[in-house]
């Protein structure tokens, strides 16, 4: 379980971290799915191995809302918008680094837990939280609604992985509403970007800029 | 039972409300928040009369605590939907169902036992209000939706990691522990809990749920969702929807305090309160909207609430209670003003609204009422719950952290009394047509007002025990 689990969320990583490279918005939206068939693939080998039938669910669900819904209703609220974002010498060197510091941060910040307790999937929990964290500094520093969206899902599949690896599977209310959630707020989503552009003609949030002080 | 009924009432309007349209559509909404408003007040009073109220096997549990957050769930809300009818004229059917739906979810957030369902509520009320925020659908109000959105819900994940830690601590402990997520249980298995482990979680916790509670330094959604949404929204959303996520940092931390001792909770509290008070206190000066400086007076009185539960013992808790009842009175009945006085003049800017108190005396009088309350004046409530807080911070040994605070407090209320005199003393800007009158647009807020005037001075009789009984649950 120990190698499984190390194994799904480090590559799960590795796609966090090719979201942070990649400029083109159909390629980041496709690591997002593959990201969430990872996640997906995490859950059903701690449900697997650790006798959860729970968590089998839980990945049918995982496949189906954010592997499937969710990317193409990102497809959706994305086509039109330019492949890659017009930034002239911006490349993804600086946040990169930044985005190695965070998997630090996130060694740090998760040592109560880990030292805590003897888990077979501890050592994988604070890559889960570093997922998380990459997911939020790319929402924040997001340049459009896109970005804000992506870095929020990344953010939420990162906390999702955090709470499969802790606790082998939450009480199912709480894992519904968080699925109803997530979808919820994509579509929510995409009603306020489709009239983000017919005001604006542009979904660059950046020119949201008139409430001041 | 009953709990049930009350969560049930907004829930079957709000769906009952989808088809309706015209008159049936109005005359349904005052009916639902009519018969939510005496449902919340029967809960509170059954409850502070004997035991706690629960349903479906110990899910939904309403104590003291949460039926002082139901009967002001309830009073504010019947306030709001009083004021609705004169903004939905043209699109009823976006307004009524969703202002219900967004009652149901802070109903449910305050009244189920289970923190994660308590989590799936709070993030409920994110989204059945964000289309109330968008409800004029001007390009201001999609701005502070699409903020109000994306702050909250990222703010509502943190939240949602702090949870999963909590119920990591509690099943690591004490193994499948089938409701470690009830907060029954969470309290009595709390003093065995890892402490490092809770007081990580608990970090999660305030920043996620103090984003919904618009504490600074994440309190930016709020100027602006507050002062775009439609009067009765920004009533609800000011009045009762911070208390819903301060409600939320509450029910964590007498589980903290057992675990990793008073001294955490108490110092993140305080630092937030005391930023809260700061960042009001130097944007009540500087905005030039009045809405919006309802809005950070909002952020002050919440972090005033902050330092009352981090100061503590029973006097700055029931303080803080006090204060955010209070607080929601005075906010919705300010806000629900403004939106009259926007509705006369057609702008929320101050420098286009002057000598209110010559031009519609009746809503000005109101207007400085409530501006007065606001500012913590005799005779109105916030002045004794302000009293009781700084009370206990000078009696608890905080007297710099107390002395600070009143400081920025005193700033900042002379930011908002410059504001408000602007408003109502200012040049006449232009004439204006009748003001309405009649008993029936004056009842609420008067109501309001004289609510508040009777916590100032003259407490009604059992008002203390209550305020003791949820004392009790928190600082056990």
């Amino acid at each position: 379980m120990t190698t499984a689990s190390n194994l799904l969320a480090f590559l799960g990583l590795v796609v966090t971290l090719l979201i942070v490279w990649r400029q083109s918005w159909p390629a980041r939206l496709r690591l997002f799915a593959a990201q969430s068939l990872l996640l997906a693939a995490l859950a059903s080998t701690v449900g697997v191995l650790a006798q959860r039938r729970g968590l089998l669910w839980v990945a049918a669900v995982v496949v189906v809302v954010k592997g499937l819904v969710i990317p193409r209703v990102l497809a959706r609220i994305g086509a039109g918008a330019p492949v890659r974002p017009i930034a002239p010498g911006r490349s993804s060197g600086i946040t990169l680094l930044v985005a190695g510091g965070l998997v630090v941060a996130a060694y740090v910040i998760m040592l109560p837990v880990t030292s805590s307790v003897e888990l077979p999937t501890e050592g994988a929990i604070p890559l889960a939280f570093a997922m998380a964290l990459i997911g939020l500094a790319l929402c924040v520093t997001g340049r459009d609604a896109l970005g804000h969206i992506l870095g929020f899902l990344v953010f939420e599949n990162g906390i999702f992985g955090l709470a499969i690896l802790a606790t082998y599977g939450l009480p199912g209310i709480v894992e519904a509403g968080v699925f109803l959630d997530v979808l919820v707020i994509v579509l929510i989503m995409e009603a306020v970007v489709v009239q983000v552009r017919r005001e604006h003609d542009s979904i660059d949030v950046d020119r949201l800029r008139e409430l001041r002080g | 039972m009953m709990l049930a009924a009350v969560l049930a009432i907004p829930l079957v309007g709000s769906l009952l409300l989808w088809r309706a349209v015209g008159r049936l559509a109005t005359a349904l909404h005052a009916m639902t928040a009519a018969l939510t408003l005496a449902g919340a007040l029967a809960v509170a009073v059954t409850v502070n009369r004997g035991e706690p109220l629960a349903a479906f096997d110990g899910f939904l549990r309403a104590d003291a605590l949460s039926a002082w957050m139901i009967a002001l769930i309830g009073i504010v809300s019947a306030l709001a939907a009083s004021e609705a009818p004169r903004y939905v004229a043209h699109a009823p059917g976006r307004f009524y169902p969703l202002f219900h739906l967004f009652v149901f979810t802070m109903l449910l957030a305050v009244s189920t036992d289970d923190v994660g369902l308590m989590w799936v509520a709070v993030e409920g009320t994110t989204l059945a209000s964000v289309f109330l925020v968008n409800f004029e659908r001007t390009r201001a109000s999609l701005e502070a939706s699409y903020k109000y959105l994306l702050i909250c819900s990222v703010g509502i994940a943190i939240a949602f990691l702090g949870t999963v830690l909590v119920y990591f601590a509690g099943i690591q402990q004490f193994g499948d522990e089938v409701h470690a997520l009830r907060w029954t249980t969470l309290l009595r298995l709390a003093p065995g809990l890892s402490p490092r482990v809770i007081e990580l979680a608990f970090v999660f916790l305030v920043v996620g749920y103090g984003t919904k509670a618009g504490l600074a330094p994440m309190h930016t959604w709020l100027p602006d969702a507050h002062s775009e949404a439609p009067a009765p929204v920004s009533a609800l959303m000011s009045g009762v929807l911070l208390s819903v996520g301060v409600y939320a940092i509450l029910r964590f931390k007498p589980a903290v305090d057992a675990a990793a001792g008073p001294r955490f909770a108490r110092g993140i509290l305080l630092a937030l309160g005391v930023l809260s008070v700061a960042v009001a206190a130097a944007f009540l000066w500087t905005s030039p909207n009045y809405k919006r400086m309802l809005a950070y007076s909002s952020v002050e009185h919440i972090g005033l609430v902050c330092l009352g539960l981090g100061f503590g013992g029973t006097l700055g808790t029931s303080g803080a209670l006090l204060h955010i009842a209070n607080h929601a009175l005075a906010k919705s009945t300010g806000f629900l003003i403004s939106g009259r006085i926007r509705a006369a003049y057609g702008s929320a800017e101050i420098a286009d609204v002057g000598g209110l108190m010559r031009s519609m005396p009746r809503t000005g009088a109101a207007f400085l009422a409530a501006m007065l309350a606001l500012g913590g004046l005799p005779p109105f409530g916030l002045f004794v719950s302000e009293v009781m807080i700084f009370g206990a911070g000078f009696a608890q040994g905080f007297p710099a952290v107390a002395g600070v605070s009143l400081v920025l407090l005193v700033i900042a209320f002379a930011g908002l009394l410059r504001g408000v005199h602007a408003i109502l003393y200012g040049p006449p800007v232009r004439e204006l047509p009748e003001e309405a009158s009649g008993w029936r647009s004056a009842l609420p807020v008067t109501a309001a007002l004289a609510l508040l005037v009777l916590t100032g001075l003259a407490w009604p009789p059992g008002l203390a025990d209550v305020l003791d009984r949820i004392v009790a649950i928190v600082v056990p």
